[in-house]
């Protein structure tokens, strides 16, 4: 059986007035059917551009430049916007980081999950809105059958992220991306959607993509893991790999930069020095080289290739080539491509 | 190829960071408005626009002879280019509307008008004499049986020759923009016209300035009841189609001089203005630099006037160069149906309404003052646009 | 929701009536009376004619009268009209008044919302190019402008319409584009503005992400949203449009409500001017009533505070 989502080669760049803007460089991963993967990343790492390129989302001046996208083996980038629509909301769903503008203001809950449902599905509008009644029950939203009703300035912020997840999931998706589900919302609530993902995963069979910028999200949820740095994957594992086996100075910089609460521990926070690169004119080479501890005179001239270590775990560093000088914590991968 | 191992070579700290930082000027705020502004086509066009029509209202009038009352009636309604007659190798005459012939030179400057020394009313011939030489003018074409299918309209008779085409269209060059019903330059007029039309529009614009800081700031700073009650009554005022109300001030008043169209104007737009102030200053008195002066025991007026208003600064500006091109179009609109300022001074707009009953025989007596009233507003809209971009935090990036 | 349209109501009637006695004071705060001409009017003469209209009261009375007037709709004679009164005036103007301003709010929402929609979806083209120039043109250049310029060209040039009355269909024309012109450009602009900005809105991307077609996203979900700010201008705008029409009214010999009102400005005829500004008045307040209601019934989130308000 072909994988649930192949991503293969995927560029997506910016054509602005200043000049081409490359969000996305050379993106490549797999999604198997069931799995939960995480993609982190700062902002402008282009994770989110590459979720919107998978979701045919993309819009001017924005343009797939290149790779295509498959789902269930068929290639879905090459669909134009009204065969793709028939698939978003329906096998693809999508939900956004801003719960509280995500909803349209001046219409009913009821109103536009309805939309959705009988966009994709042959029901009348009654079994339509039981359905949505039933999809608020399961993410959790008191007296659904009342609250359908209301408009969405009268749902707080993680209730209205709620109310997008039951959208998202009302055609039975076999695919979810969530972008920054949580960011936007508080701490306490964070934690509750997050339990809610977790728990859905379980009960409906959805793969997630989850995007974020914050590991400890991915470390609840996910169980594998792509790290996207200046528009490309520095590392790609399973969850173990990339917690407890961190093969790219970015992912190590990364785990140094967030609080650790463990008993005993009291660790440093360890900010990574300067900022991100400038899309607009990439650097030739390693996109992280200008921030790296370990930078060699390579990192400035060549983009590295993408390094094997195990089967699961890949990493796109300089470190990692059979030419590179002993550093404690990296070893010697297989190259496979460039 | 792949790389040889001489290229993994670790890079010094310093080697490596120095060629990623990028550093910018820091910049104020009308710095960085200045820049942004400098960068919006559009409204540096708009702002060469208002220069250009400053310019024109200031120090067009410097270097004409005539001033906007003197009137010539042998040069009436002569249009800015005229279709001259060649009688005899270099000697032009023109035919204005109604028949008079005036001589001018090759390059189109009107020299003097042609006295007519008989008249046929039914043959439809007038003769004209310059010295010694007379001229006969032929109107019967087209008229009379038996012409009725001459291609032409009518024809000089001068020295036994007959001319029937313009020999070509010249400049006017006394009258650039032509003249009106009683002779009066028309580029003077709109010259004055413009002095009239933008002090109007700005002195008005600053009355509305002023009372609307005032009221808008003082309502915001102060809120609670008074804040209610002075917005209650601007909400009245708002709810009152406000070009009547200037009308009204205009009939009351009788006398239709600059100063009435100046207060008619400034006692009734500034509740705009007035609302725009008070959302910025509700704003702005929450933040830390306003709790800081009030509990240094700064007076309240302090407050208000050095450290909220010109917080507010941005906006405002915009807003008055907004104010401005609508202030000319209401006084133009006033002028057009009479009641703006009276003869022998004029507006725009009034300009504009002296040229509607001939229009159809001198269409270029409206198309002047309405090109100026037309360039006035698109300049000061474009500048207006560009400047809410310069100044509008809420579009601000780092 | 119910109490607070009846207590904006109320506050509008208020406004109505506040506006009549201003109105009342300004005219009878004019030097002279209505009767004083360039030639002066023998003593006795004015002393009838301002017993006739009751003049000689005190003022107090006057104004009672007067409210009373406007209370039961009844504005009183015309001063300069002899044996007409201003409801006759305003009768006979209506007509006409109303037929060209209906026209003109019909071509406002008509073409000048769908124009600012299509320029918005097609951001950049050469259609968005020449709806914006055209935009442009419409709110840079008076309504008396492009009146004289109709008569010019299209009647005078051309001869395909008349230059003057009501009496083709096609004589609406003029008026109707006169009329129309600043405020159906102004409404284009702002469509397109609101439009691009909701279309920017995290909303539209859900809705797309959620599959619905470009039809529904666009004509469901945007345009109802960037409608908001178009019909909170558009109240005052249709009020403006009815009420300023006495400019073109009277390029174009109309004989409607505003040609009154600027013959009576000029004739010094004090109770049609302050009949004609508080139906102005009157009408603009009821427009901007309405609006509020539209308003409230578009947008939840006002009715929501309102609700919450009351």
């Amino acid at each position: 059986m072909a994988p649930l989502l192949e991503v293969k080669h995927l560029e997506t760049s910016f054509f602005t007035h200043v000049g081409e803007i490359e969000a996305v460089r050379d993106v490549s991963f797999t999604l198997e059917h069931g799995q939960v993967l995480g993609i982190v990343g700062e902002s402008g790492s282009g994770k989110s551009v590459s979720a919107l390129s998978i979701m045919g989302l993309i819009e001017s001046p924005g343009k797939i430049k290149g790779g295509k996208v498959l789902f269930e083996g068929k290639e879905i980038s090459s669909l134009n916007n009204g065969q793709m629509s028939e698939i978003r909301g329906n096998e693809i769903s999508m939900i956004f980081q801003e719960p509280m503008t995500s909803l349209n203001p001046v219409y009913t809950i009821e109103n536009q999950m309805v939309e959705v449902i009988r966009r994709h599905q042959k029901i009348n509008s009654k079994d339509a809105t039981k359905l949505a009644i039933d999809m608020l029950k399961l993410v959790g939203i008191p007296e659904p059958a009342k609250r359908i009703k209301s408009y969405p300035h009268e749902f707080s912020g993680g209730m209205r992220q709620r109310v997008m997840i039951a959208t998202a999931l009302s055609c039975g998706p076999k695919l979810l991306i969530a972008d920054e589900p949580t960011t936007a919302l508080d701490v306490t609530i964070q934690a509750q959607i997050l339990e809610l993902m977790n728990d859905l995963k379980n009960r409906v069979n959805t793969s997630i993509i989850i995007i974020t910028h914050d590991l400890g999200v991915i470390a609840e949820v996910c169980d594998h893991i792509v790290v996207m740095y200046g528009g490309k994957i520095m590392e790609k594992g399973t969850e173990k790999d990339i917690f407890y086996d961190p093969l790219h100075p970015y992912t190590v910089g990364l785990q140094k930069s967030i609080p650790k609460i463990h008993k005993g521990e009291r660790a440093r926070l360890v900010p990574i020095k300067g900022s991100p690169p400038d899309l607009l004119h990439p650097p030739k080479g390693c996109p992280f080289a200008a921030r790296c501890p370990h930078a060699m005179q390579i990192c400035l001239e060549r983009a590295p290739p993408t390094y094997r270590v195990s089967p699961t775990h890949t990493s796109a560093c300089w470190l990692l080539d059979k030419n590179a000088p002993k550093t404690e914590g990296y070893r010697t991968g297989e190259a496979i491509d460039g | 190829m792949p790389p040889g191992p001489e290229r993994f070579v670790r890079l010094e700290e310093q080697e490596n960071t120095a060629n990623a930082e990028t550093t910018r000027p820091s910049l104020t705020y009308w710095q960085d408005a200045w820049r942004r502004l400098k960068n919006h086509k559009p409204a540096i066009a708009g702002l060469v626009g208002v220069v250009l029509i400053i310019l024109f209202a200031v120090f067009g009038p410097l270097f004409v002879r005539e001033s906007y009352s003197d009137q010539n009636l042998d040069f009436s309604n002569l249009p800015p280019t005229l279709a001259i007659f060649e009688l005899a190798p270099d000697y032009y005459v023109f035919r204005t509307e109604d028949y008079k012939v005036l001589r001018i030179g090759g390059d189109g400057e009107i020299l003097y008008r042609l006295p007519r020394t008989t008249q046929d009313p039914i043959k439809k011939l007038y003769t004209y004499s310059d010295g010694d030489q007379d001229i006969v003018l032929d109107f019967s074409y087209n008229l009379l049986p038996g012409k009725m299918d001459s291609p032409f309209d009518y024809s000089f008779v001068y020295q036994g020759n007959e001319i029937t085409a313009p020999a070509k269209t010249v400049l006017n060059k006394n009258y650039p923009f032509g003249t009106d019903v009683v002779g009066r330059n028309l580029l003077v007029r709109v010259m004055y016209g413009a002095r009239i039309s933008l002090t109007v529009a700005f002195v008005a614009s600053l009355v509305n300035l002023l009372i609307g800081v005032a009221y808008g700031s003082i309502s915001g700073y102060e809120g609670g009841r008074i804040d209610i009650i002075m917005m209650r009554f601007v909400d009245l005022l708002n709810s009152i189609p406000l070009v009547l109300y200037v009308i009204l001030i205009m009939v009351v008043f009788g006398n239709r001089g600059l100063n009435t169209m100046i207060i008619a104007l400034g006692s009734v737009y500034w509740v705009t203005m007035a609302r725009l102030v008070r959302g910025q200053i509700l704003a702005l008195k929450e933040q830390e630099f306003v709790l800081s002066a009030r509990a240094l025991g700064v007076p309240r007026s302090q407050i208000i006037f050095r450290h909220l208003v010109p917080n507010a600064m941005g906006p405002i500006i915009v807003s008055m160069t907004m104010m401005i091109p609508s202030a000319v179009f209401t006084e133009s609109f006033i002028s057009f149906i009479g009641l703006g300022v009276s003869a022998p001074m004029a507006s725009w707009g009034t300009l504009a309404n002296d040229a509607l009953t001939g229009l159809l025989s001198y269409p270029y007596q409206l198309l002047f003052p309405s090109l100026a009233i037309a360039f006035t507003m698109l300049s000061f809209n474009m500048l207006g646009d560009g400047l809410r971009d310069a100044l509008d935090p809420r579009l601000r990036k780092g | 929701m119910g109490r607070y349209f009846l207590k904006r109501f109320v506050y509008s009637l208020f406004t109505i009536l506040l506006i009549s006695s201003v109105t009342f004071l300004m005219m009878h705060s004019i030097p002279g009376g209505p009767f004083t001409r360039e030639r002066a009017v023998p003593d006795e003469i004015l002393k009838v004619l301002n017993a006739k209209y009751n003049l000689d009261d005190p003022l107090i009375v006057q104004f009672l009268n007067y409210m009373g007037g406007v209370l039961t709709f009844d504005l009183g004679p015309s001063f300069s009209k002899v044996g007409t009164s201003v409801n006759d005036l305003i009768t006979s103007g209506f007509p006409s008044t109303a037929t060209v301003g209906a026209w003109a709010v019909l071509s406002i929402i008509l073409v000048g919302i769908p124009l600012g929609v299509i320029s918005a979806l097609k951001q950049g083209s050469s259609i968005d190019y020449s709806v914006m120039l055209l935009a442009t043109f419409g709110v840079t250049v008076p309504s008396f402008v492009i009146a004289t310029l109709i008569i010019y060209f299209f009647a005078g040039q051309l001869g395909w319409i008349p230059p003057f009355g009501l009496s083709t269909p096609q004589s609406y024309i003029g008026p109707v584009v006169a009329l129309s012109g600043y405020s159906l450009s102004f409404v284009s602009r702002l469509t397109r503005s609101s439009m691009l900005e909701v279309l920017r809105q995290d909303y539209i991307r859900t809705a797309r992400a959620n599959g619905l077609s470009e039809f529904s996203v666009i004509m469901k979900h945007a345009v109802k949203n960037a409608l908001i700010p178009v019909v909170t201008y558009l109240g005052p705008t249709i009020a403006a449009i009815m009420t300023g029409s006495f400019v073109v009214e009277r390029i174009f010999a109309i004989p409607g409500i505003g040609r009154y009102f600027v013959e009576s400005v000029s004739n010094r005829d004090y109770t049609t001017i302050m009949g004609v500004t508080i139906l102005y008045a009157a009408f603009y307040v009821m427009m901007v009533l309405l609006v509020d209601i539209i308003y409230a019934l578009v947008d939840p989130r006002i009715r929501f505070e309102k609700e919450s308000k009351n």
